[in-house]
């Protein structure tokens, strides 16, 4: 080990303790809204616990080399001494590779799948999303609820939630960033979705309680998106109730359930685009 | 410019004989004459036969089929960049010029696309037309990536390299490029078809309902993959078989082995997306159902197809740029390659490995929940061959003595920004994480990290590598290394941010956003301004410098791979006699050593050229 080699091992556990720090101690991720949140912020901090030292590694040759080992006036024609590479150096990188790599595959990878398939099947409430371009068609069927244009959702906290999704017309996908879950809508199936929401609040509190459409789907995809109200279990009785009532009646507006505003919104951008010459096949 | 003109006359015939026909086989179904859909289709296909047989197929190929005489080839001077020429330097600088005029194009598309992101709420554009421009942004970029280095370096600097005098289809590798243009016509078509709004990846069943621009994307998607399969059969034929002797596998240079890696991913994965499109364009204009599910389609099948050429794809754009870097870096480190046949295999590795990652983009797409853990892992341990460049690239510096010329300049970028894009990338492998970020701006950031950061810097790196022998000028360095600095530290203003973005519930594709993100936005749209700006000192220093720059020397580097034992630019056939190749290219540090000798040259050079 020459003194090369030793600042640069310096550097490196000096780099690597500033960047775990940060790992360990930045918030990068926003609100957490779900039991899955939970899983998948673990699941990153893990990786970015683990990316810190190969990042740093890399680095840390790389900048001193760089800075050490510049030609200075003169040296341009200069030649580095003759050296091949290093089998063992070589073996000992693609194994520390290798065994990184592998352990990832299991942690997080296996572990955070297996806690998120921890609740499937054991859905205490199912919610069904449909997407159209350019809205979402809601309905609770063990309530007997049902609305189309749906501007929000809500769902009874700590509840074992399954998301039935399908699709009318095009790809789409509900995404709720403060769940951190997403699933694509697909035309003529159903995917599922599970979720557990924790904490209590909606868009006003933090705009990631939304449902925001992730897969490009034309002119309307930036607006498709609907609040995600999550509610004492009370409350959320309550909300039901209201919603058939409006439902029902003709006040679906009163609640703000209806997306006529939101299509008031894009009409502009609108108008005209659903001509694909086909388009009445699909729909 | 004659060919050109005559390649129109018969694209505009053939696309009306083409409709005409159409128009007649309706008509004897008992269908309405006019259908816009498949009468684009038919008038392309007939368009494009004619535009190819127009600009020199039929004249310098064609009519050799036909037991007559093909035409003599008689073009000279600038006027050989607009004709059929078979000479590979030329071909490589149609490559090149044209594609980095189309990068320019769509680089001004992004600065819209950033302007109208700016801030929350509408700007400059509605929501269509933002789709449309970012939708032409993408694919003019992912064509630009996948064609520029193979087009104009595979072509211009791998015969040169292994000691050969052209490439092996010197007829087929003009065909090839001569496919290119027409693509330039179809996404200026797409946009004034009124564009369209699938982005570059075209998903179904959206691209089968949505606007008539999306046909012409769909046609020139495989237009692009006819030029990449016949270019890459080209390349791997050349190199398997007109090898200089002595040119062994294992002292070929470094770039050659990544243009070889990168040829057999395209020959072997560009008919998929063919596939992928032509099944597209039949579901729209013959009522075929391959992806409508309301007539037993799947429209998941498309994603499936789609990305089994285009995960491979994201390689075909990188390892050329890993390629160049290692090359550059070793000859300015005046350092042997380290660990090369780690490298070599590393390169290869990616390459086997690249077909077994496809549906790692499917995580969210209602994919079998059971097939996910396969591709996560897969994904995740293609980061292992990938190392092995980077092992490469640091132990080539590490005690060298590194000129920090633009071309180093740019190769080291390409390490440090593929750094940050690759480990994302592991964020992205893994299932639960891709959960929430997939279809987000982390999704943006890390492909502009791994595809602009690497292959487009790698790019540039060999334009200012190469640019000596290639016009035989030297270009400003001063304004190279401006160019470099200001174009290094606007991307990474740029792209940086944007994982924050996604992180916090920003996804892709969107003219508008959360207003709780506007001032990261901004900041990003402000920054890309700036990383805009900066090609305007490249395009000033590369049209400057090809017209009055100083004369370059035939190795204005020292390095010692074949190209720079020739003059530069190089002469028609490139060696005056077959080099001798002795050693591998990276002897530095040995007294003495060559890596191949030109017999004495006899001189003056044989007259017949």
């Amino acid at each position: 080990m020459n003194r090369d080699g030793v600042i640069v091992a310096i550097l490196w556990v000096v780099m690597t303790a500033i960047g775990e720090w940060i790992a360990l101690t930045a918030r990068f991720m926003p609100m957490v809204g779900a039991e899955e949140a939970a899983v998948i912020d673990e699941a990153f901090t893990l990786l970015l616990v683990l990316a810190v030292p190969v990042a740093t590694l890399v680095l840390a040759f790389f900048f001193y080399s760089i800075l050490r080992f510049r030609a200075k006036d003169g040296e341009e024609t200069q030649e580095g001494p003759p050296v091949r590479g290093n089998n063992a150096l070589a073996i000992l990188w693609v194994l520390g590779s290798l065994i990184l790599a592998v352990y990832i595959v299991f942690n997080p990878g296996l572990k955070g799948i297996r806690e998120l398939e921890a609740s499937k099947g054991q859905e205490e409430l199912v919610i069904q999303i449909e997407g159209v371009q350019w809205h979402w068609n809601v309905s609770y069927p063990d309530y007997d609820l049902s609305y189309e244009r749906a501007l929000q959702i809500a769902l009874p906290v700590d509840t074992r939630v399954r998301f039935d999704i399908t699709s009318q017309d095009v790809l789409h996908s509900v995404w709720v960033p403060a769940f951190r879950m997403k699933m694509d809508a697909v035309p003529g199936r159903v995917t599922t979705l599970y979720v557990t929401p924790t904490e209590v609040g909606d868009f006003s509190v933090d705009p990631n309680l939304r449902v925001q459409c992730a897969e490009l789907c034309g002119t309307g995809h930036p607006l498709m998106r609907m609040d995600v109200r999550v509610l004492e279990p009370e409350e959320f009785q309550e909300w039901i109730q209201e919603a058939k009532e409006m439902v029902m009646g003709s006040g679906m507006e009163g609640m703000d359930m209806s997306g006529q505003e939101m299509s008031g919104e894009m009409s502009g951008d609108m108008s005209g685009e659903k001509s694909g010459e086909s388009s009445s096949d699909s729909q | 410019m004659k060919p050109v003109f005559k390649g129109i006359l018969w694209a505009v015939l053939g696309a009306i004989l083409g409709i005409a026909l159409l128009v007649v086989i309706r008509l004897a179904f008992g269908l309405p004459a006019w259908k816009a859909g498949p009468a684009v289709a038919m008038g392309y296909l007939f368009g494009l036969s004619g535009w190819l047989l127009g600009v020199g197929v039929w004249d310098y190929w064609a009519l050799g089929w036909l037991g007559r005489p093909n035409k003599q080839y008689t073009t000279t001077g600038w006027r050989r960049y607009f004709d059929f020429d078979t000479d590979h330097k030329v071909i490589g600088i149609q490559y090149g010029v044209l594609l980095v005029i189309l990068f320019l194009i769509a680089g001004l598309l992004a600065m819209v696309v950033r302007y109208e992101l700016m801030r929350p709420g509408r700007d400059l554009l509605n929501s269509a037309e933002y789709n449309n421009m970012m939708s032409l942004h993408g694919t003019t970029m992912v064509f630009v990536a996948v064609a520029t280095i193979m087009g104009a370096f595979g072509n211009y600097l791998v015969p040169i390299m292994i000691g050969a005098d052209d490439m092996a289809y010197p007829r087929l590798n003009a065909l090839s490029f001569w496919f290119v243009p027409p693509v330039g016509f179809l996404l200026l078509g797409a946009a004034l078809a009124g564009g369209y709004d699938t982005g570059w990846t075209g998903y179904t069943p959206l691209a089968t309902v949505t606007r008539m621009g999306a046909m012409f994307y769909n046609l020139a998607f495989l237009t692009i993959g006819f030029s990449s399969i016949l270019g890459s059969i080209n390349i791997i034929t050349t190199v398997i078989t007109m090898r200089a002797p002595g040119l062994t596998w294992g002292r070929l240079p470094i770039f050659v082995w990544s243009i070889l890696g990168t040829a057999a991913l395209s020959m072997l994965f560009t008919q998929f997306v063919g596939l992928a499109m032509l099944m597209t364009v039949l579901d729209r204009v013959a009522g075929f159902s391959f992806f409508d599910p309301s007539r037993g389609g799947n429209p998941i099948l498309y994603q499936h197809v789609f990305w089994f050429y285009s995960h491979p794809a994201v390689y075909v754009m990188i390892l050329p740029a890993f390629g160049i870097a290692l090359e550059i870096i070793s000859h300015f480190a005046r350092k042997p390659l380290f660990a090369y046949k780690w490298a070599v295999a590393g390169m290869l590795g990616v390459v086997v490995m690249s077909a077994i990652v496809w549906a790692h983009h499917m995580f969210t797409a209602g994919l079998e929940e059971k097939l996910a853990i396969p591709f996560m892992i897969s994904t995740e341990l293609i980061s292992v061959p990938t190392g092995m460049v980077f092992l490469a690239a640091l132990g080539t510096l590490w005690h060298g003595k590194l000129n920090l010329k633009t071309p180093m300049l740019f190769a080291l970028a390409v390490i440090f920004n593929f750094l940050i894009g690759g480990i994302t990338g592991v964020f992205l492998s893994d299932v639960p994480v891709d959960m929430h970020l997939q279809d987000t701006y982390f999704v943006v950031a890390h492909f502009h990290y791994t595809i602009v950061g690497g292959g487009i810097f790698g790019l540039f790196a060999g334009i200012y590598y190469w640019f000596p022998k290639m016009t035989g000028r030297m270009y400003n360095e001063k304004l190279g290394k401006l160019h470099f600095w200001w174009m290094f530290i606007g991307f990474n203003l740029t792209f940086l941010p944007m994982f924050w973005l996604g992180i916090n519930g920003m996804n892709r594709r969107i003219a508008d956003y959360m207003p709780q993100l506007g001032g990261l936005n901004m900041w990003v749209s402000m920054a890309a301004f700036f990383l805009g700006a900066s090609f305007i000192v490249f395009v000033y220093n590369m049209v400057v410098s090809w017209v009055r720059g100083e004369q370059a020397a035939a190795n204005p580097w020292g390095a010692r791979t074949l190209e720079w034992l020739i003059p530069s630019p190089p002469p028609l056939h490139n060696f005056p006699t077959e080099p001798q190749v002795v050693d591998d290219p990276y002897g530095y540090g040995v007294p003495g050593s060559v890596h191949a000798r030109l017999a004495a040259a006899p001189s003056p050079a044989p007259a017949s050229d």
